[in-house]
C-alpha cells in the first residue's frame, strides 16, 4: 500500500552544475528536497520512483541519471543509466540520504489510462508500505518565452493538476486529456495518471511546496500522505 | 626549485601555479594584465593617464572591469624624447606606491628595462617587473631576487630598448624565441629569482614584422609546452593593424580574436588596454574548454 507520495518536476536544471555558476531554481530545488525528505521520513519499506519516458520498464535499483547527454561539466560515464524522470528521481533519493530498497520504474508517454491504473496497483502491491516518488512536469507552454511559446489553455490545464493535488482530489487527474496534454508539451502526462491511481478512495493529506513556471514550464513540488502519516505530527 | 635544472637540460618542467605578489594561480586561471601608463606619448592611449589623478581613476576602472594585474609604465616602447632614470621613477614610483595603498592585494607589475627602477619600485610594492626589452640590463633578475618580485622573461630579438625593427631576419623566429626566453628564465633563476615567479612572452611586434608576429601566434604552443607560464601583450598592436588594415582605435576586434586564439593555445596571462573586453573574450575560451562555468544556462534546460 502506497503510504505517502512526492511530487517533482524533472527538468534537468535540478541538478545543480547544469545551470553553470549561477544557483539558477534554488528554490525549486529545495522544494524538491523539502519533499523528497517528508517521503522519506515516513519509513517507509520501499521508495518507488515513477517517471514518465519512452516506454513502460523496471530499471535496475542501482540504475542513475546520465545527465551527460544535457551537458554540464565533465563527469564520470555512468554504468546503468536511467531516463531523465525516473534518475532525477533517483538522484533525490540519494541527495536525501535514502539508502533503503528502492524501485526504478518508468511510464510510457504513450500508454493508455489503463495502463497507467493497472501500474500504479502494482506499484502499491510491491511492498507493505510503499513511498511513491513522482516525477512529472506540466505543461511547458506558459509563457510567451517558455520553451513552447504561450498557448493560453496551459495555465488553466497546470491550475487543474494543482487543484487536483492540493486538495487530495487525486482521481481528478484521470481528467487531464492526453491529446491536449500533448499540445501543450506535458512530459508528466503518464506519471501522472499512476499518481492518480494511488489513494483510490483514501483521503490524503496534501501540502504543495512549490508552484511555479518561472521558465515558462509549470512545476509543482508537493506531498501527499495517509491522514495518519503526516511525518510532521508528533509520535513520528 | 629542483624541477627547472633538468628542464634546461631538456627535460619537460611541469606546468605549475605562477606566484605574483602575495596571490597564486593555478595553470587554468586567465589573467589580465591592465595597461596603465604614465606617459604623455604612449601610442593607443596618448596620454590620457599622464595626470595622476586619471592614472588611479583608471586603476580603479579597471579594477571593477576583472584587471588581475596592473602594468604600470613609465616610458613609451617607441623611439621618442629620453626619459631617464631619474625621470622614470619620479613618473613610477609614487604611483605604484598610491596603487598599493589603495589595493593591498592587487598584483602590480612594472614595465621597465632598468635596475635602477626596478629597485624603486618594488621597495615600494610592485610583485613582477615586466622586462619587455627582453634582458638588456642583466641586473634586473638580481633586483627581483632581492625583492622576491617575478620576472618576465621576454623576446625583444636583441634589440636595444625603444628600437623599432629594421630589416629583422630569423631563420626561425619560434626558435629564435625559445631560445632568448628560455635563456633569460635560465639566468634568472641562477640569480635567485623564484622559478613559480618567472614568465615567458614571445613580444608580440618587439624585434619583428607582422608576420613574425602571426607565427609566434600560431606556434604559442610551442612556448606553451616549455610550461614556462606565457604572457602575450598584443592590445592593439600593429601586427593587428597590418593585418587588418586598420587605424589604432579600430584594433579591438583583431586583438580580441588573437587574444582568443593564444588563450586557447595556452597563454595565461594577457597584456591589454580594453579589460572588460579581453576578461569576456578569456572567460569564454575558458568555458569552452571547460575550465570556467558558464554564468548561467537554462535555455532548453528547463
Amino acid at each position: 500500500m502506497i503510504v505517502s507520495t512526492a511530487l517533482c518536476p524533472s527538468p534537468p536544471l535540478l541538478v545543480r552544475d547544469l545551470s553553470g555558476a549561477d544557483p539558477a531554481a534554488v528554490e525549486l530545488r529545495q522544494a524538491c528536497a523539502t519533499a523528497v525528505a517528508m517521503l522519506i521520513a515516513t519509513a517507509p519499506d520501499m521508495i518507488a520512483v515513477v517517471g514518465s519516458a519512452d516506454r513502460t520498464q523496471t530499471w535496475p535499483a542501482d540504475a542513475e541519471l546520465d545527465i551527460s547527454a544535457y551537458g554540464g561539466p565533465p563527469r564520470p560515464r555512468v554504468g546503468r543509466p536511467a531516463p531523465l524522470a525516473v534518475g532525477l528521481g533517483a538522484l533525490l533519493l540519494d541527495e536525501g540520504g535514502y539508502t533503503g530498497p528502492r524501485l526504478l520504474q518508468s511510464v510510457g508517454h504513450d500508454e493508455p489510462l489503463s495502463a497507467c491504473v493497472e501500474l500504479a496497483a502494482e506499484v502499491s502491491a510491491s511492498a507493505a508500505r510503499v513511498g511513491l516518488l513522482v516525477m512529472a512536469d506540466g505543461t511547458a507552454r506558459r509563457t510567451l518565452k517558455a520553451p513552447g511559446y504561450l498557448d493560453e489553455r496551459a495555465v488553466p490545464f497546470d491550475a487543474e493538476i494543482q487543484r487536483a493535488v492540493s486538495t487530495g482530489d487525486l482521481t481528478a487527474l484521470h481528467g487531464l486529456d492526453q491529446t491536449l496534454a500533448r499540445e501543450l508539451m506535458v512530459t508528466g502526462w503518464s506519471a501522472l495518471q499512476v499518481l492518480a491511481g494511488t489513494f483510490c478512495d483514501r483521503e490524503p493529506d496534501t501540502k504543495v511546496l512549490y508552484a511555479d513556471a518561472s521558465f515558462g514550464v509549470g512545476y509543482l513540488v508537493a506531498v501527499v500522505m495517509a491522514a495518519k502519516e503526516d511525518p510532521t505530527e508528533p509520535g513520528r | 626549485m629542483s624541477a627547472f635544472p633538468r628542464a634546461i637540460d631538456g627535460e619537460p618542467r611541469r606546468p605549475g601555479v605562477l606566484r605574483l605578489g602575495r596571490r597564486s594561480f593555478d595553470v587554468h586561471q586567465r589573467l589580465v594584465m591592465a595597461i596603465v601608463n604614465r606617459t604623455p606619448d604612449s601610442f593607443f592611449d596618448r596620454g590620457a593617464t599622464w595626470d595622476e589623478d586619471a592614472a588611479m581613476e583608471r586603476v580603479h576602472t579597471v579594477m571593477k572591469e576583472g584587471a588581475d594585474i596592473i602594468d604600470i609604465g613609465g616610458v613609451p616602447a617607441a623611439p621618442g624624447a629620453e626619459v631617464d632614470v631619474v625621470e622614470e621613477i619620479r613618473r613610477t614610483v609614487p604611483f605604484v606606491a598610491a596603487v598599493r595603498d589603495a589595493y593591498p592585494d592587487v598584483v602590480i607589475s612594472v614595465d621597465t628595462w632598468r635596475h635602477e627602477v626596478a629597485r624603486e619600485v618594488c621597495a615600494v610594492g610592485a610583485d613582477l617587473l615586466n622586462d619587455s626589452w627582453g634582458g638588456c640590463d642583466d641586473r634586473l633578475a638580481e633586483v627581483a631576487a632581492e625583492f622576491d618580485a617575478a620576472l618576465l622573461c621576454a623576446h625583444a630579438g636583441g634589440l636595444p630598448p625603444r628600437t623599432r625593427p629594421f630589416r629583422v631576419a630569423y631563420e626561425d623566429v619560434m626558435a629564435d624565441v625559445l631560445d632568448r626566453t628560455l635563456t633569460l628564465a635560465r639566468r634568472a633563476v641562477a640569480a635567485g629569482v623564484d622559478p613559480s615567479r618567472i614568465i615567458i612572452d614571445p613580444a608580440h611586434d618587439f624585434g619583428k614584422n607582422t608576420w613574425h608576429s602571426l607565427e609566434i601566434t600560431r606556434r604559442l604552443d610551442e612556448m606553451v609546452a616549455t610550461n614556462w607560464p606565457v604572457l602575450v601583450s598584443l592590445s592593439n598592436k600593429d601586427f593587428v593593424g597590418e593585418t587588418l588594415d586598420v587605424p589604432i582605435d579600430e584594433r579591438l576586434p583583431g586583438t580580441l580574436a588573437t587574444t582568443a586564439v593564444c588563450a586557447w593555445l595556452g597563454a595565461r596571462v594577457f597584456r591589454a588596454h580594453h579589460v572588460r573586453q579581453t576578461r569576456q573574450a578569456l572567460d569564454m575560451v575558458s568555458a569552452i574548454r571547460q575550465e570556467k562555468m558558464p554564468a548561467r544556462t537554462v535555455r532548453g534546460l528547463a
